[in-house]
């Protein structure tokens, strides 16, 4: 495998991996933190807004 | 050999992008509270007043996903301020009962900020992603 298709494999794998994973920090004496990566998706957000904003301005008072 | 790899990458990238598309997330409001309601119907109500103040050059869309007074209009602070507590208790809620986590607010407002700005109305002012506010042409 050339080193550029070994680059892109990690690349990708990393990308994947990236948006699931879960971190746990503590001892075994004290009660276990989980820190969760939250993946907002910001396209789905930006909908929402805009759901919101026009569903506002169509029922704005006059 | 190195044709078929290239080929399969290029495939599961096309299914990466399709799938993004496919299953964005729906973000909404789960449980409407009473605070969310009387949120809706406030700006419901100042609705056509902000957007004269919009007009008149007034009152400007910040990045911040909140309404700034530029002239130090006392009536237009009292409302640009009516205004951001009403959006603030809508971004909340959003954040909140989507579980967006500790940045979540800031994303929420930061994607009502973006869709203010793209529906801002020609000469309405703007306070682009930098911080420089400009009359949107």
């Amino acid at each position: 495998m050339k080193p550029i298709m070994k680059a892109i494999t990690m690349f990708l794998a990393a990308i994947v991996i990236a948006g699931c994973t879960v971190k746990a920090v503590g001892d075994p004496n004290r009660p276990i933190t989980i820190n969760a990566n939250v993946v907002v998706d910001i396209r789905g957000l930006k909908q929402t807004a805009t759901n919101i904003e026009d569903m506002i301005a169509e029922g704005a008072v006059k | 050999m190195k044709k078929i790899y290239v080929l399969g990458l290029a495939v599961g990238l096309v299914i990466l992008a399709v799938a993004s598309v496919c299953f964005a997330a729906d973000y909404d409001y789960k449980t409407m509270t009473p605070d969310i309601e009387k949120a809706l119907k406030n700006r419901q109500s100042r609705y056509h007043q902000l957007q004269s103040l919009k007009q008149e050059g007034v009152v400007g869309e910040n990045n911040k996903g909140y309404v700034t007074d530029l002239k130090n209009n006392a009536a237009a602070a009292t409302l640009t301020a009516a205004e951001n507590r009403d959006r603030r208790v809508l971004y909340e809620a959003l954040a909140e009962q989507n579980k967006l986590g500790n940045t979540g607010l800031l994303e929420v407002q930061k994607a009502f900020a973006d869709v203010q700005r793209e529906k801002a109305g020609p000469g309405d002012m703007v306070q682009s992603s930098s911080g420089d506010w400009k009359k949107k042409s």
